[in-house]
């Protein structure tokens, strides 16, 4: 098979399971033969589900329609955790051995409790994030919270989660992480063969995958890419920031109006991607301090507001000519960080888009706006 | 050679056609827009005035909310791009733009330098402060939209409406006149409901005089006047509010003919 | 101090007082403190750091009908009305200048800021745009929410090792050393507080209640600003005993009404339409014996126990699971002896919100008692729809008197 060829094979699969996550859990449970544990974003320690012998997938709503959520959330919750416990109600999660849900916002704090009182027969595994991640005592917190979640994900799967175990997982999703950077690294050189909707398609799938066997089609393909001489005059770069790429109809007019994504801040995408395991003694310990090093991200405590600088030097850096912000509707770390940032963006000349997303949203608005944007930039 | 700029809003079509010395020939407002035959009567009319036939045309510029279905454009480009190009081409000093639409609003900021867009605002799917917004109002004061600026000048205080939301707003206008308000105290509130809706987008893009107001709400004088007053800035409004756009896109057309 | 002063008096004497102090403490170059409302204030208290609550603030505006122009002032900055009322009434504030006129206490712009996260999470992103924004250290007092209902060890650790942190940060900020005998003192002042607060909802499990339930709100400025105070004893005593006092002598709770209902109104006040709501419940006879909002500042914990006290301001009502909200809430009717609830949807704040609608069917389940909700907002006027409150408080009186009827 070609260079060519190959590259289209990896994308298409890639693709496919970013497309129907559902039916992907389904496949990877049938050929693992292992336990799934849904886990929600941000910072889980999903490391701990592998060791465990299950496999950890993301849980990231996926619904437009979330009438039966308003049987818990009032209307301005946000749709990440609407949909996900629309689909909850629905029984699409009964399959899954358990539920690890981080509480790094209101939206998600209270998803935990919903869901708990929704599904009591999915097992329920909170883990509490400490906002002063720096400092000793609360790396030995979240050290402690996580070897809570060692010992129910170990009484769940019926085996002991040894040393070893942690830090073999460790090891592949440390690798993982580093492909997918190595990946989005090189994806803005081709850009008419990794479009937005393809770069993203490419992150989104590691969720519904073995991240190893991810890693490996990841790797490959970022090596094919870089056999191939980088395309020509870079379009309309710009950076996205925010939670999620979605809904995916919005990507596609990115590709209309001729914006090409040169790097993201995505909760979803590089931030799950920026920060490794770091090295060292006990593997729990080394997980908790993987939170400590976590930076530039909304839902991680910041008061020196690094993020502004974090995402600045990233538009610079990559080449950009805008940043474009979405924003996901009722989301209020996010809201809560833009205007600092918007502030000093404004202050460096660089032009800034502020895109409301939502899953039933008005795609013709959006066009209006990111056309506009680009005849600007 | 004939430039052809044609702004297709979602409430009502444009046309504007420009001679070869840069002039209006024709220019043509109908109150239908994109999915109607609105766009194919502004055109019709705006050549009839101009008294050219379609085959003079030489090139055409779409914009609006129906650019991208309408045939017969040569490209399309956006709103914002082309009312600053409007407003712009007959006040070159503008350098905050507003433009309320019928079923939007925008705020867009020039760059005096080069006197093209910097950034640009627009408001959240919600008609309040648009167009849409003073037609539901005026129907439940019983009142032609073209008669609000004038009721509301003899209104002597303001009766003020708390609701962000166009439907709940209108229980409270209908409870107040139920009580007995004035109607043109009611109307200053409802103008004053407009104002600082708009003026909260404006704020998030930053107030930088001169601020020319475009659209059709600007022929609205109640509505100007309590925007000057939310804003604390003069307002000035540009000459055929209705039309920047399509100006815009017509000189857009133009400017491809002198390019090619 | 005369004999006739009333508790309400001295309350209004030291809610101006605690502003006017912040600013004379500012003016003399003594560092001023903002601070979120459920703060481990012993702390701050032993080292004479006086804080201004920044909620409190921006409930105070709401309510004198003055936050619209702040609110539309930091939405101007770029702050999506989604975000918190009080958070964007503060932000507003500073934008303006923080300026305090007739209606507007004059908050002193603040030299240090101090968070703890024991009942939202929004908290600690208004703090962080605080710090960053004013250039001011932030004192981060981090206590994780409890998914399970209970404060487990690792937490109390957690929370034990910032309290020993923070010590040293106020010491380095102050250049004084912190005197653990008034910490001690400060502690002892703090429980007898708390235990009056507690004492003075018993009383409004009276029939008739001899408090109206607004004035919970009210009274609850001394507990927010000076809950480690002897001022604070004062006025609670004098309280207790004035109610103690209409108890005996069967006064009730309005002067030109009967006490008919008596409801747990579920929810920070909405304060921008108190006059609105107030008057309506009024006008049924509708009186408020019970509520989960001044409650979370009953902080009970032993004078020395430090772990106790960590316990204690760790298990604030919002911090802990649901299954906990719903037993502290049928707790509160029937202390009150509630005919029936109002809960409060109040936009601002998601905390209260998103688990209101599964605890609202489990505590009707286990208590029979009917409820309404209704949206309003606690610092922002345009959310809130006369006509809706209107109508669900009639519906709520016509179930109450329905079931007082059938003798249920």
């Amino acid at each position: 098979m070609t260079g060519e060829k190959r590259i289209q094979a990896i994308l298409s699969e890639l693709a496919e399971t970013a497309a129907r996550p559902g039916e992907a859990a389904e496949r990877l449970k049938r050929e693992k033969g292992k336990s799934l544990v849904g886990v929600l974003p941000y910072y889980a320690p999903e490391e701990i589900v592998h060791a465990a012998g299950m496999l950890p997938v993301g849980v990231w709503g996926g619904t437009a329609d979330a009438s039966m959520a308003g049987h818990y959330f009032p209307p301005f919750a946000c749709p990440l955790v609407k949909s996900a416990l629309e689909l909850a109600l629905r029984g699409v999660y009964d399959g899954l051995a358990a539920m690890i849900v981080p509480a790094l916002c209101e939206s998600l704090t209270f998803f935990g409790q919903n869901f708990r009182a929704a599904r009591p027969s999915i097992p329920f595994v909170p883990v509490v994030h400490p906002q002063n991640r720096r400092s000793p005592e609360g790396v030995d917190y979240l050290q402690a919270e996580y070897e809570r979640v060692r010992g129910r994900l170990a009484e769940i799967a019926e085996r002991e989660i040894t040393a070893r175990d942690l830090d073999v997982a460790i090891g592949i999703f440390n690798g993982h992480r580093r492909a997918m950077r190595a990946f989005l690294e090189e994806a803005p050189r081709h850009p008419s063969l990794v479009s937005p909707r393809v770069r993203h398609a490419v992150a989104k799938s590691g969720y519904f995958m073995d991240r190893a066997d991810h890693a490996a089609l990841v790797g490959e393909l970022t090596g094919l890419l870089k056999s191939l001489p980088a395309e020509a005059e870079p379009g309309k770069r710009v950076v996205v920031t925010g939670i999620m790429a979605e809904p995916e109809d919005l990507l596609e007019l990115f590709e209309e109006v001729g914006l090409e994504i040169a790097a993201d801040d995505l909760a979803q995408e590089s931030r799950a991607f920026r920060t490794d395991v770091p090295d060292g003694g006990d593997p729990l310990e080394r997980l908790a301090r993987r939170w400590s090093l976590v930076e530039g991200c909304s839902l991680a405590f910041d008061p020196g507001k690094e993020r502004n600088r974090i995402l600045l030097d990233l538009v610079r850096n990559s080449g950009a000519r805008g940043l474009v912000v979405l924003m996901m509707q009722f989301c209020d770390p996010e809201e809560m960080d833009y205007p600092l940032y918007r502030k000093e963006f404004e202050a460096a000349g660089i032009p800034v888009l502020h895109l409301e997303v939502e899953p039933r949203m008005s795609l013709e608005q959006a066009r209006t706006r990111l056309q506009s944007f680009a005849e600007m930039i | 050679m004939y430039a052809l700029g044609i702004d297709i809003g979602s409430a009502s079509s444009k046309a504007v056609i420009l001679g070869d010395g840069g002039e209006v020939a024709g220019q043509a407002v109908v109150p239908v827009g994109t999915g109607t035959t609105g766009p194919e009567r502004a055109l019709r009319e705006a050549l009839a005035q101009a008294g050219i036939a379609p085959g003079d045309v030489a090139r055409t510029v779409a914009t609006g909310y129906g650019r991208v279905t309408w045939q017969g454009a040569d490209r399309q480009v956006s709103e914002i791009t082309c009312h600053a190009r409007g407003v712009l081409h007959r006040m070159p000093e503008a350098r905050t733009i507003i433009d309320i639409g019928g079923q939007d609003v925008k705020a867009i900021e020039v760059d005096p330098d080069r006197g093209f867009v910097r950034n640009f605002v627009m408001n959240d799917k919600c008609a309040a402060g648009t167009g849409r917004f003073l037609e539901v109002m005026a129907r439940v004061l019983g009142l032609e939209v073209e008669r609000l600026a004038e009721v509301s000048e003899t209104s002597v205080r303001t009766v003020s409406i708390s609701s962000i939301c166009t439907v709940f707003a209108e229980s409270e206008v209908i409870s107040h006149l139920s009580r007995g308000e004035a109607v043109p105290d009611v109307l200053a509130g409802i103008h004053q409901s407009v104002a600082k809706r708009v003026a909260g987008l404006v704020f998030r893009l930053g107030v930088r005089p001169p601020v020319v107001l475009t659209g059709g709400v600007a022929k609205n004088r109640g509505v100007v006047l309590a925007l000057e007053k939310e804003l604390k800035t003069e307002i000035r409004i540009a000459p055929s509010c209705q039309f920047t756009g399509a100006l815009g896109a017509a000189l857009l057309a133009r400017e491809d003919l002198s390019g090619q | 101090m005369s004999e006739n002063v009333t508790s309400k008096q001295l309350l209004d004497l030291y809610a101006r007082k605690v502003y006017a102090d912040a600013a004379a403490a500012k003016a003399a170059g003594r560092p001023v403190g903002w601070s979120t409302a459920i703060v481990p204030q012993e702390f701050f208290e032993t080292m004479d750091l006086p804080l201004v609550y920044p909620e409190n603030h921006s409930a105070v505006v709401s309510a004198r009908k003055r936050a619209l122009g702040f609110l539309e002032r930091a939405e101007g900055y770029g702050y999506h009305a989604d975000v918190c009322g009080y958070m964007r009434v503060n932000f507003g504030y500073l934008l303006e200048g923080a300026r305090g006129d007739d209606d507007v206490p004059p908050a002193p712009v603040p030299d240090f800021v101090v968070c703890c996260n024991n009942y939202c999470t929004m908290i600690v992103k208004w703090y962080e745009n605080l710090a960053k924004e004013l250039g001011v250290p932030l004192f981060m007092i981090d206590m994780p929410y409890n998914p399970e209902g209970v404060v487990d060890e690792a937490r109390v650790r957690y929370i034990r090792a910032q309290f020993d942190r923070l010590v040293g940060q106020l010491e380095d900020l102050t250049g004084r050393p912190f005197d653990r005998e008034r910490f001690r003192r400060v502690m002892e002042i703090s429980r007898e507080n708390a235990r009056l607060w507690k004492r003075a909802f018993e009383l409004t499990g009276h029939v008739p209640s001899p408090a109206n339930g607004f004035d919970f709100y009210n009274y609850l400025t001394l507990m927010v600003f000076m809950r480690g105070r002897a001022e604070t004893t004062e006025v609670l005593r004098l309280w207790i005993r004035e109610m103690e006092g209409k108890i005996a002598r069967g006064e009730g709770p309005f002067r030109d009404a009967a006490e008919k209902f008596r409801i747990m109104f579920d929810g920070i006040a909405c304060w921008p339409q108190l006059a609105h709501t107030a008057k309506a419940f009024r006008s049924y006879g509708i009186n408020i014996t019970g509520s989960n909002y001044p409650d979370g500042w009953a902080v009970l914990y032993e004078t020395g126990d430090l772990d106790g006290m960590a316990r204690a301001y760790a298990s604030i009502a919002n911090n802990m699971s649901l299954e906990k909200a719903v037993e502290k809430r049928v707790e509160i009717i029937r202390q009150g002896r509630c005919d029936g609830a109002v809960y409060h949807m109040n936009r601002s704040c998601k905390v209260m919100d998103f688990t209101t609608y599964e605890a609202q069917r489990r505590v009707f389940a286990e208590t029979g008692v009917p409820y309404i909700t209704f949206d309003g907002d606690q610092a922002d006027p345009r959310v809130f729809a006369a006509a809706q409150f209107d109508t669900r408080v009639q519906a709520l009186v016509e179930m109450m008197e329905a079931r007082k009827e059938a003798g249920r």
